[in-house]
């Protein structure tokens, strides 16, 4: 059996594992479902989420609670709150992927040279991995928000992705430190085989697995960063209608019993989290075995 | 053993060396001088020079790391400069508040999650199982300022069985809150893992032989199952601590709890650099401490490592 | 006898109702009881020389005293310390007659203090002053024009020449040039005295161990808790029948962060004075305590300030103008702010001497403000970055600004900073728009006018818009000088109309003070200053 059937094999084997798995199914369809609503926004949206209603009918607009006319309220400016909802998804996906984009940059390379190389190279940037660990998270992304004076969208994601690298990286380097001693490392290693083909083509496709599950289950953690910044006021700017800011914008608010502002969008990024979890939990234990033979 | 803790405690000394290098870094770095900001909205350049050298910030930035490491080395972290207070005294003050909430915020997650963890492991499969799994994973799932701000709808401002949010000292109504927001996640982690680990155990082929013998099954379950699960519950139960006590920022945030996380932030909003070094540091080694101690006890309770 | 009779009667009916009308007229003031009185934050510097916010200006005031101070509305200055003064002729000496029997509080955080409860003399002023230096006050500055401020500060004289003990009780200023707001800035709370003997005992740390001469000493703080004062038995001031103040046993301050509680508490009576009452809660309190309720305009103002040293405000009046016909300020302050604050015309706002109800300033007008868009040579729409900083009622605003420029083909790129941030791009002029408040030291015009739009105080002095015109410039600097305090006015008006003419900025609101008192406290009365300034010191409970 050639390698390459081999790996094909697993892959094929691992989705029939996947399959049967209830709520990894669920995720997948959950996640789906969300990526579906970002693309067609501009389709779905009853209404537009930026136009500011109170200008043209008034104070009733204002506040509005849940009614068959806003099935989820207004806001202040009397903006329909499902609109926004819809459109935050776009924000969460943008922000999940971008910065799981930067975390893959810089958390692959330095994990598998720390994992392939060893000595030195592995003491360096293992200390590196243990020191941005140690710092507390949240703050280490509002400081770095902070150095760029221009918030945006692009540097929210930046700044998750420099200090996200980390959990990436740990996998990677365990990874390639625990392949670079099998077998068929060996052999290519015997073979005369120049190293970048070895780490790419050999040992990389064996790493992926894992990589994929963290940076799936990374993404739920992406998303909840971002809220918590935008809650601080340090995430997307307004009138953005990233999550966050909602809740954000309408904690005031709950003191009165007008909830729907700050609820609501909580609930979409529990759906949303909940989604990346399940898939990576499910690719996880679907992935997990066939490493382990 | 003693070796081993000696070496881990060195090894710790050139991260917390990192960590302190990274923050002072980040800190020059940042825009917004804190003198400026401790004038107010006037501005008077001058005056501003002088608070500056006062503060010594006018001195060139390797001169200011060198007498920031060795005020450092003699546990010296300087004065805020917002009220003039000793950085170590707010960090304990404050370190005290975000302790009772960390504390009972694991007491309750642990408590609750080992419980439930073991009950749908040994009832798999079974209504209880799916659905403490699911709330576990909702749990887990939830952003946990929104957790906080659902609980306050629903208790303090639509029950009013809870007055709202602060810090009243002996007043058990304002712990109870911020202790469940904190406590929701590790709680699911926990509940996850024990049952996970459970399962596995359960499976075993001394459990079997265990049965064989025709013990009680309650008896083989605790004993045998118990003991092996604990090693990873007692991984999540450290790290979770290690993530409480290095700043519940947001939870501190929405429940106005005086403790460290919000000292952080609010120290680096108004670039305060003495506190914010002074957090971060604290953080840092509070982190590294949590983790040791989770190191050390896997000795004692898996036989199987060996410490060399 | 009938007569007489009568006469008795009339006597016997009369009187009562005479006294008992003078009883209700002069209601007589009754002693002790605790005011607790709310605030959001613990004082970060109890030290008057560093308290540059709100919050410890609050305490400030309570445990410390001006020379002079403003009254109540604002308009005009009368004595504390000092019992009264003369202006030399030129403008440039002010001369201070202290009032006697002026004591240092004798004890503070239970326990006695250095200075003994000795009485303030001349010599003591000027160690307050001669202090503000020597420490850094970011506030020194505001009266560098007493002679010898330079040198001193520099080091190359060992005193204050410009500040000058006469006698005990005599203290005089020479100023290098006539400073006519000077009166004024002597009331801002920097201005106060402290004890040589405390301030050197203490350091740094007198941040924590206040002392003074006002009508409260510091007796507990439990940081993030409370303050709690109890009155000065030896306090300077009496009452109008020569009573002792303060009436008041004690003052509590507590810090109550969240909003519901101190709402709730203040319903319940748990709690006297609810200073700036929350958002939330305001149509309620309207609708059902507005008695309770005291609003005023405060001074302060509210602006979007364009950078006019770069494109695209420069030199583009019509630009700016535009800007200004295309905001519905009275909507958004319905809408949005509840009413809570004063669509603005111009600069100065109202009960500032020297404002203007007659100023010519922008209305809300959508199609002048198209047109005047395309002539400005836009009239396909611009994109500007505005930057404001992280509060969400300023955020709130902001959106709402947003939504109203977007419909005339404006759009602002909201960018959310921390203060820190804010304020350094905004000294440094690195910003297209951006959002300012100002609110007054003192109760002149120069304060708003001179700071906030002359030329020379472009970047961190408070000219953030970078705006200069001569003419105005120069108006502002004669009237700095000139004494004639109607020709004065006189001056700023027609400084403030060409500035207004200009549209440096985005004109918006002015702010509202407010707090709740409950109905058993008399004699509360809000300043045009703020809340913060509510004199405690002649206010009585009734039970």
């Amino acid at each position: 059996m050639t390698k390459k059937s081999k790996i094909g094999g697993l892959w094929y084997e691992a989705w029939l594992r996947f399959k049967r798995n209830k709520l990894a199914l669920v995720g997948l369809i959950m996640a789906i479902s969300i990526i579906v609503i970002a693309i067609f926004a501009p389709l779905i949206v009853p209404y537009d989420p930026f136009e500011q209603l109170i200008w043209k009918e008034g104070k009733e607009a204002r506040l509005a609670p849940p009614s068959l006319k806003h099935l989820m309220g207004t806001d202040i400016y009397g903006r329909d709150i499902l609109s926004r909802i819809i459109y935050g998804a776009r924000i969460s996906l943008q922000i999940g992927i971008f910065a799981s984009i930067v975390s893959l940059i810089i958390g692959v390379p330095l994990g598998a040279m720390a994992g392939y190389i060893g000595g030195v190279v592995d003491d360096l940037i293992s200390w590196l991995i243990n020191v941005v660990f140690a710092f507390p998270f949240l703050l280490f992304v509002l400081a770095v928000i902070a150095v760029f004076q221009s918030p945006s969208l692009r540097i929210v994601y930046i700044a998750i992705g420099l200090v996200n690298w980390v959990g990436i990286a740990r996998v990677v380097r365990a990874q390639f430190m625990s392949l670079r001693d099998r077998e068929f490392v060996e052999a290519a290693k015997a073979l005369g085989l120049p190293r970048r083909k070895i780490i790419f083509k050999h040992i990389l496709p064996n790493a992926i697995a894992p990589v994929i599950v963290q940076a799936t289950l990374g993404m739920g953690g992406i998303i909840m960063t971002e809220a918590g910044l935008a809650f601080l006021g340090f995430g997307a700017q307004p009138p953005t209608p990233s999550w966050g800011l909602m809740i954000s914008e309408g904690q005031k608010y709950l003191s009165i019993g007008k909830w729907w502002w700050a609820i609501f969008p909580g609930l979409a990024i529990m759906y949303t989290v909940l989604a990346f979890n399940f898939l990576g939990d499910g690719l996880r234990d679907a992935l997990d075995v066939r490493l382990k033979r | 053993m003693f070796s081993y803790i000696v070496r881990k405690l060195l090894y710790a000394v050139p991260v917390i060396w990192g960590v302190v290098t990274i923050v002072f870094i980040l800190m020059a770095i940042v825009p917004g001088d804190p003198a400026r900001l401790m004038m107010g909205q006037r501005g008077d350049p001058e005056t501003l020079a002088r608070i500056r050298a006062d503060l010594g910030l006018d001195l060139p930035i390797h001169k200011q790391y060198v007498r920031f490491l060795k005020d450092l080395v003699k546990g010296d972290l300087g004065i805020s400069y917002r009220n003039n207070e000793k950085v170590v005294d707010a960090l304990l003050t404050r370190f005290k508040a975000t302790l009772k909430l960390a504390f009972w915020a694991m007491v309750l997650a642990s408590v609750l999650g080992i419980l439930a963890g073991i009950v749908s492991a040994v009832k798999q499969y079974s209504i209880f199982d799916y659905s403490a799994m699911f709330i576990a994973i909702s749990g887990i799932s939830a952003p946990v300022f929104w957790v906080g701000l659902l609980l306050l709808l629903i208790f303090a401002y639509t029950l009013h069985l809870i007055p709202g949010v602060g810090y009243v000292p002996g007043d058990w109504r304002y712990y109870v809150l911020p202790v469940i927001t904190l406590g929701v996640r590790p709680a699911a982690l926990i509940a996850r893992l024990t049952r996970s680990c459970m399962l596995e155990v359960l499976t075993q082929d001394y459990i079997r032989t265990a049965r064989a013998k025709g013990l009680h099954e309650r008896i083989v379950v605790m004993r045998h199952a118990l003991k092996n699960a604990l090693i990873p519950v007692v991984t999540i139960v450290g790290t979770q601590v290690a993530e409480l006590l290095s700043g519940a920022v947001l939870t501190e945030t929405i429940f106005a709890w005086p403790g460290v996380g919000r000292l952080a932030v609010e120290a680096l909003i108004a670039r305060d650099f003495p506190m914010i070094r002074g957090t971060v540091i604290f953080m840092a080694i509070i982190f590294l401490v949590a983790n040791l101690i989770v190191d050390i006890s896997y000795g004692f309770i898996d036989p199987r490592i060996r410490y060399d | 006898m009938r007569k007489l009779f009568g006469l008795f009667l009339v006597l016997a009916v009369c009187l009562p109702m005479v006294f008992g009308v003078h009883q209700a007229m002069s209601q007589e003031p009754k002693y002790g009881g605790v005011l607790r009185w709310r605030e959001v934050s613990d004082p970060p510097k109890l030290d008057p020389a560093m308290s540059t916010d709100t919050t410890s200006s609050r305490n400030v005031y309570l445990m410390f005293d001006m020379l002079v101070e403003n009254d109540p509305d604002g308009k005009s200055i009368v004595p504390r310390l000092a019992e009264s003064w003369e202006a030399g002729h030129d403008g440039k000496s002010w001369t201070f007659h202290l009032r006697k029997g002026v004591k240092f509080h004798k004890e503070a955080l239970g326990k006695p203090t250095e200075n003994g409860g000795r009485e303030v003399k001349a010599q003591d002023w000027k160690y307050s002053f001669e202090r503000l230096i020597k420490i850094n006050s970011p506030r020194a500055y505001f009266i560098d024009m007493v002679k010898g401020y330079q040198d001193f500060v520099d080091g190359k004289a060992d005193e204050w020449v410009g500040i000058k003990v006469v006698d005990d009780y005599t203290l005089q200023f020479e100023l290098d040039y006539p400073f006519s707001p000077f009166l004024s800035v002597l009331a801002y709370n920097t201005f106060v005295v402290v004890p040589k003997e405390d301030a050197e005992k203490w350091g740094k740390e007198f941040n924590f161990h206040p002392v003074g001469t006002g009508a409260f000493i510091l007796e507990r703080w439990d940081h993030d808790q409370r303050l709690v004062y109890k009155k000065n038995p030896d306090y300077w001031k009496k009452d109008k029948e020569g009573r002792q103040l303060p009436y008041l046993d004690s003052v509590e301050i507590l810090i109550i962060p969240d909003n519901t509680i101190a709402y709730e508490e203040f319903k319940k009576g748990n709690i006297d004075v609810l200073p700036a009452p929350p958002d939330e809660y305001y149509e309620e309190i309207k609708a059902t305590y507005s008695h309770m309720l005291q609003e005023r305009p405060e001074l302060g103002t509210y602006y979007y300030g364009f950078n006019n040293s770069k494109p695209p405000f420069k030199d583009n009046l019509k630009l700016r103008q535009a800007f200004n016909y295309a905001v519905d300020r009275e909507a958004i302050n319905e809408l949005v702010i509840h009413g809570r604050y004063y669509p603005a015309k111009g600069v100065l706002p109202p009960g500032m001497p020297g404002y203007n109800p007659d100023l010519k300033g922008y209305e809300y007008n959508p199609e002048k403000a198209k047109q005047l868009l395309a002539e400005s040579g836009y009239p396909d729409g611009i994109t500007v970055d505005f930057n404001v900083n992280n509060d969400p009622r300023h955020t709130l605003i902001s959106e709402a600004i947003q939504a109203q420029l977007k419909d005339l083909g404006i759009n602002i790129n909201i960018k959310v900073l921390d203060w820190g941030v804010h304020l350094d791009l905004c000294e440094r002029g690195e910003t297209e728009m951006f959002r300012m408040g100002w609110v007054a030291d003192y109760a002149d015009p120069d304060n708003f006018l001179y700071v906030l739009l002359h030329s020379s105080n472009h970047g961190s002095r408070g000219n953030y818009s970078f705006y200069s015109n001569p003419k105005v410039d120069e108006l502002l600097a004669t009237a700095r000088v000139e004494t004639d305090w109607d020709e004065r006015m006189k001056l700023y008006q027609e400084a403030e109309q060409m500035i207004v003419d200009d549209a440096p900025w985005l004109f918006l609101f002015h702010y509202t003070t407010s707090l709740l008192a409950q109905e058993r406290l008399k004699n509360v009365h809000l300043p045009a200053f703020g809340d913060y300034s509510t004199p405690l010191d002649t206010v009585w409970i009734e039970e």
